[in-house]
């Protein structure tokens, strides 16, 4: 199965699903972290918001505020798209095309559901795709 | 091109005009009424994906403009279902539950105002659990959220769909302490200590003076939500506690009579859930992986499964939250009581302020891995869940297991079920999940929801909460005194929202002019 070190770090979260913790291998430490936080134990990376990305602007502050629950390291869409592919993480592709973007947030694609207008508006999600089409970015620094 | 969708007794050229009202008062580009808008506010987990389709959506970003909605609304007598994100995707989501009613999205609606002395935050219902995580960490507040296992959503939003988290905080409605509410005929109140001008109070003390109506607009059609105050958990000095694996089926009893006396003694303060071997092989792997068989897992399967992850029938987590004097004492006490049960594993854990925190719902992060298991079967994925509520009782809990474990199996379903504690009862969360392409599996869904509430009915335990197919059925299990309930409900119901336009259907409460669309 792809991603060995991500399914062990989702196994060890897996005690908020009624599963023990298992003992996991360290993690390569997320840098999203804030600077005078600690570096989180083995196990899930922490949640990628707009406080790691200080500096975004445009569609990556979007995405972060509207993609990163689910696309982030540790997300459903990331753990998911990973089973398919090389790259799960949406920000270090460097082959998206931002109708193709559009279309599957609002349609919806595979597991993900479709992202209705009232949530983000076309105008953001145009933003989100055009800058997910001049991909590969840094991802969370 | 697909008509659009209208509720009984509607025309398409009223439809169309009030469309164009909606988009005089809040503008074009908060009103979506084109096919694929309709398409995206559908149920993504229908098991029926003719049902629940709305005629359009509209998203208000203030109070003042869902005001204006409903008087619209009430203008054309035309329903609303309002949503506050919409990602309760097992419950029916975005979607109403009368064909043709218009969605009120709050989406657009998330101001965050945080007490920091006293831990309340006033949220509007489009703020998500990764939106106030977000703020926490940005304002470095020292307060945890309560997070559900699908933290996508909206943080009232899903108190007011009595949500569950993790924590000591994880009966998430009894958080709520006061509210702002549109009434569907366009007045705004204020509950508790809200109604008393420029009270420093309405966030501290619940109740108010008088009726205290906060739990009257939860899994209601009662009232809009705009704006809600709750409180949040002190970061605690440490968090300790163990995972316990436990071997076979039949320790759930002793279980749940050595996990309750502890709950309801408040050394446990948190909200443990006992849960089975799937949940790990669900969220990390896909069915294919283990078997090609049809029907139910069979033991050989089940026993692969838990070698490959090391876990038990069944496996909960405890954790003790406060002081790290008072924690290291009771965690004597709680390593006694769960030893002599005879765990098959227990792995203890510990932090204290300041080490690397440990980034799950025990800890109040946000989350949305756990939705993974839609991918259990492969193909366009969801669930639905039938959720009984049971005394804390170990005899009880091993019967209904054992019900409802046979039904798994007599429909071919592969079984996740878990038993989450409040303080005095038990929640029975049984998922289903399934693969939306298997038309013949599909079909079968129906059938087996309804075997689980008759055989749940027949001994006396109802559901918390339910999917939109649903509502109308589970309603009329709460049959006490010829229904009573639902009679007081639905007088209140035509009481407040005269014209019927707010949610009808929700939790099984029509308006007297949509009696006739009841469906058990």
């Amino acid at each position: 199965m792809r991603g060995h070190r991500t399914t062990i770090a989702i196994l060890s979260a897996l005690a908020l699903a009624g599963c023990a913790a298992r003992a996991a291998e360290p993690q390569g430490q997320q840098a999203a972290a804030a600077p005078a936080q600690p570096a989180p134990p083995p196990g899930m990376p922490k949640p990628v918001t707009l406080v790691d990305r200080p500096n975004a602007t445009g569609g990556e502050k979007l995405y972060v505020e509207h993609c990163a629950m689910c696309h982030a390291p540790g997300g459903m869409g990331s753990g998911l798209l990973g089973r398919r592919i090389d790259q799960p993480d949406l920000e270090k592709r460097d082959n998206l095309v931002a109708q193709y973007v559009i279309l599957a947030a609002r349609r919806g694609i595979g597991n993900m559901p479709a992202i209705p207008r009232g949530e983000v508006s076309d105008e953001d999600l145009q933003a989100i795709a055009d800058y997910l089409a001049a991909g590969p970015h840094g991802g969370a620094k | 091109m697909a008509e659009t969708p209208l509720p009984p007794d509607f025309t398409a050229a009223k439809m169309a005009q009030a469309q164009k009202a909606f988009e005089a008062a809040l503008g074009a580009n908060k009103v979506f009424f084109t096919e694929l808008d309709r398409a995206s506010y559908q149920d993504k987990f229908a098991v029926d994906e003719a049902a629940h389709h709305p005629a359009g959506a509209i998203a208000p970003a203030s109070v003042e403009e869902v005001q204006a909605a409903v008087r619209i609304a009430n203008q054309f007598r035309l329903p609303l279902w309002p949503i506050s994100r919409g990602k309760n995707l097992g419950y029916g989501g975005t979607a109403p539950v009368l064909a043709g009613t218009v969605v009120l999205d709050l989406s657009r609606m998330r101001k965050i105002e945080f007490d920091e002395a006293n831990g309340v935050v006033t949220l509007e219902p489009g703020v998500g659990f990764y939106d106030l995580y977000d703020y926490i960490q940005r304002h470095k507040l020292p307060y945890w959220l309560s997070t559900p296992g699908n933290s996508w959503g909206s943080v009232i939003g899903n108190a007011l769909d009595r949500g569950v988290g993790y924590t000591p905080y994880g009966e998430n409605t009894k958080s709520f302490c006061g509210m702002e509410v549109v009434l569907p005929t366009g007045e705004l109140v204020r509950t508790g200590m809200g109604a008393f001008s420029n009270a420093p109070t309405w966030g501290l003390y619940p109740f108010g003076y008088g009726p205290a109506w906060d739990q009257m607009f939860v899994q209601s059609n009662f009232g809009i939500v705009t704006k809600a105050n709750m409180w949040l958990m002190p970061e605690p000095e440490s968090l300790m506690g163990m995972d316990v694996e436990f071997d076979r089926p039949e320790d759930l009893k002793a279980m749940v009579d050595t996990i309750g006396p502890l709950r309801r003694e408040g050394l446990l303060r948190q909200s443990p859930s006992i849960g089975n071997w799937l949940r790990a092989a669900a969220v990390l792997t896909t069915r294919d992986q283990w078997t090609d068989k049809p029907g139910a897992l069979d033991d050989h399967v089940i026993d692969a499964i838990r070698k490959r992850f090391n876990i038990g029938w069944w496996g909960v987590s405890l954790r003790l939250y406060g002081r790290e004097e008072v924690n290291k004492a009771s965690y004597k006490v709680l390593e006694k009581a769960m030893t002599q049960i005879r765990p098959m594993l227990v792995k203890p854990t510990s932090w204290v302020k300041g080490q690397p925190l440990e980034y799950s719902g025990w800890t109040g992060t946000p989350l949305t891995f756990p939705m993974q298991n839609v991918n259990w079967y492969g193909g366009r994925g969801g669930h639905i869940g039938f959720s009984p509520i049971l005394p804390q009782d170990g005899s009880v809990a091993l019967a209904q297991f054992q019900r409802t474990y046979a039904r798994y199996r007599e429909y071919g379903m592969d079984y996740q079920g878990s038993f989450a504690f409040g303080e005095r009862h038990l929640i029975n969360v049984n998922a289903m999940i399934f693969d939306k392409d298997n038309a013949e599996k599909m079909g079968r869904i129906d059938a087996f929801f309804r075997a689980l509430v008759a055989d749940a009915k027949a001994e006396g335990f109802g559901e918390y909460r339910t999917h939109l197919d649903y509502m109308d059925l589970v309603a009329e299990s709460y049959d006490w005194n010829g229904g009573a309930l639902r009679k007081l409900n639905e007088k209140v119901k035509d009481a407040l929202d005269p014209n019927g336009i707010l949610a009808p259907g929700k939790s099984g409460i029509w308006p007297r002019g949509l009696a006739g669309e009841r469906r058990p």
